[in-house]
């Protein structure tokens, strides 16, 4: 473990990119991350798991270089000591309970019999398995399944932990208990890489995320600050009520707000270039018309709709 | 949007990030700092571990425990069907044939007991049946074993996701490589070896041979053991290779068995129908067999010259182990 550099980001890429044959997987991407929870959002096919493989070293980089605390994971296997993956796939030795499955995995980090066991019991209590342990895998649910996967991907207690769409099929009880997992490990100051195709479900575990399209870094930082530089691009906001048209007339008065549709019966929808102007007057202007409200909602708050705004500003631009 | 903020190329988003590259040199990202607010279902409290990682033979000897134990219990080792280690003890059962005659041979009185125990004593014929002999051999057990054995070595965890989740921790390409290889060998070693060792001792034993015999036949059983010892290789590297490139047990477990079979066949028919021996060297059990004969001092009964088996056993192990060497380093393996 000596060389491994303390010093070090946890994950430190230069340029990397990844081709296959003609189709490229990753595009020169330059990144660095250390520390929290940083959620990796992007479409299907946006590379989120060509970027996975090559930090676990199952793909070599076509150019670039990829550091795991200053290691080049494709050349050695030292960093993995302090890495925990769980991959996407669903596949694991179904005859197994689960508390075999963890204790034969922590087994290959080289703890004794009496130590893996012991260390597999609390992570599945941790991930909420501990009274279902003597059951097969063959027999858990999606949910379980997934939580099995992320207990053996902490059993030897990792410093940077990787989640290929852990959240992925889940049910909503098993997506909050992995949330909390997660946010539980961030908070211990561990380095936790979420990848998801759902903006929601990484914006309910941490603001800090990566936004990569089509193999290419779109977008970093904290998640506010990446709507925030969107303002100035149309938004929409969605308002269900009982005279739309009334409603209609007080926003078409407001300054944020340059335009108004009626979708479908009963629906109001405002457009606006500044949607922070705009939430400030949307609360006064409702009670202002004295309607009963059923729902607000933002349509554009979602995945596509970010990547759609980003990558019209590389159009405008 | 800022006039400065070009989203056109990924490091100009570096730098919006980092701030136009001030920090970049600390290699330091922005983390968020708030955290969002959500109910908890379940009280996990995660509680870090302060033992020792333990050195690279525990991870290895991991590795290597999972697939031999698991022969006997599939708890928390590989699986085996039952079937399949059915199998493997019938045919080690069967490999063991010799030594109730022998028994039999020693309790015999006078010409009965000599007849069998030239049959089934130690000689250099038998010595060289016991592991390189067509029938049943090598035509019932050793392929079958092999290709049981070696079939879901490395498809299976393909087939599981597992090749991907070994090299997720710190397992080297070549341990991996190593360990599955032993594994595979410790197996068909301990029914092709332990049979043979087995039979020499009792062969001794049941007899009451002295020293005198036994440093007599001494280097006829090591020729054997050689014989052993390289048929083990050579079928595990095969066996091997065509594991690492399928994705199913049977794919190679049938390729297996279709190279040992096919290629005696194909030279059997060339053999027969224009008399020439040469095309044994495509066969890597002739191979084996030729080369024993030479070890054991038999009669050669192919018409060709030993250094083309001998180069020709060598090439189907380099280039067996060249493709499973390049299907792990290349991390193929772990493709789904």
């Amino acid at each position: 473990m000596s060389d491994l550099n303390k010093k070090a980001p946890s994950i430190l890429l230069e340029g990397v990119s990844k081709w296959y044959g003609e189709v490229i997987g990753i595009n020169d991407i330059s990144l660095a991350i250390e520390g929290g929870v940083t959620g990796i959002l992007g479409s299907n096919g946006a590379g989120k798991s060509t970027l996975f493989k090559l930090l676990m070293g199952r793909l070599k980089p076509s150019q670039g270089t990829i550091r795991l605390f200053g290691i080049d994971p494709w050349k050695s296997t030292a960093p993995y000591r302090r890495i925990g993956y769980v991959s996407e796939s669903e596949r694991m030795y179904d005859w197994m309970t689960s508390l075999d499955f963890i204790s034969t995995l922590a087994r290959l980090h080289g703890m004794s019999r009496e130590e893996a066991i012991k260390r597999s019991k609390h992570v599945l209590d941790f991930v909420g398995l501990e009274d279902v342990h003597h059951k097969k895998i063959g027999k858990y649910s999606k949910g379980m399944r997934q939580r099995v996967k992320i207990a053996h991907a902490l059993v030897h207690d990792p410093d940077l932990i990787i989640l290929d769409e852990p959240l992925h099929g889940c049910d909503p009880i098993a997506r909050t208990s992995i949330m909390n997992v997660v946010r539980e490990l961030g908070s211990q100051g561990k380095t936790v890489l979420i990848s998801s195709h759902i903006l929601e479900e990484i914006e309910r575990i941490t603001e800090q995320i990566v936004i990569l399209h089509n193999g290419k870094l779109l977008a970093i930082g904290n998640l506010h600050a990446i709507r925030d530089l969107l303002d100035q691009h149309p938004h929409r906001i969605l308002i269900k009520c009982e005279n739309p048209r009334d409603l209609a007339k007080l926003f078409i008065t407001s300054g944020p707000i340059y335009g108004v549709r009626f979708p479908d019966v009963g629906q109001l929808e405002i457009q606006t270039n500044n949607l922070s102007a705009a939430h400030d007057i949307i609360p006064s202007t409702l009670v202002e018309s004295g309607q009963k409200i059923t729902s607000i909602e933002n349509p554009d708050d979602n995945l596509d709709s970010l990547i759609g705004y980003l990558l019209g500003g590389i159009n405008d631009g | 949007m800022p006039d400065d903020i070009d989203i056109r190329s990924s490091q100009t988003r570096m730098e919006v990030a980092y701030g136009s590259g001030d920090g970049d040199e600390n290699m330091v990202a922005i983390v968020a700092k708030k955290e969002a607010s959500l109910g908890t279902i379940f009280d996990q409290s995660y509680k870090p571990w302060d033992g020792e990682l333990g050195p690279r033979w525990m991870r290895n000897y991991s590795i290597y425990r999972h697939h031999v134990y698991g022969l006997f219990t599939s708890k928390g080792h590989r699986y085996y069907h039952p079937f399949v280690r059915l199998t493997i003890l019938v045919i080690f059962l069967a490999s063991l044939t010799p030594i109730p005659m022998l028994f039999l041979s020693s309790l015999l009185p006078g010409q009965d007991g000599d007849i069998l125990s030239k049959m089934w004593g130690i000689n250099r014929f038998n010595l060289w049946g016991q592991i390189l002999g067509y029938f049943p051999r090598n035509l019932c057990m050793w392929p079958l074993l092999t290709a049981l054995v070696v079939g879901g070595m490395i498809s299976d965890d393909r087939r599981n996701g597992t090749s991907a989740i070994y090299f997720s921790r710190p397992i080297n390409r070549f341990d991996y490589t190593a360990m599955k290889f032993l594994s595979v060998s410790v197996i068909l070693g301990f029914v092709i070896l332990f049979s043979y060792f087995a039979y020499y001792t009792s062969a001794i034993v049941f007899r009451g041979e002295g020293w005198a015999y036994l440093i007599d036949t001494l280097p006829l059983f090591i020729g054997g053991m050689i014989s052993g010892i390289i048929l083990i290789i050579t079928y595990t590297s095969i066996g091997l290779a065509l594991s690492s490139i399928s994705q199913s047990r049977f794919f190679a477990a049938i390729g297996f068995l279709s190279v040992i079979y096919g290629t005696k066949i194909i030279a059997l028919l060339i053999d027969l129908q224009f008399d020439t021996s040469i095309m044994y060297i495509l066969s890597p059990y002739d191979c084996l067999a030729h080369l024993g004969q030479f070890l054991l001092g038999l009669e050669l009964n192919y018409s060709h010259p030993l250094a083309f088996s001998i180069v020709s056993l060598i090439s189907f192990n380099i280039i067996s182990m060249g493709i499973l060497i390049s299907r792990i380093s290349s991390m193929e393996v772990t493709r789904e």
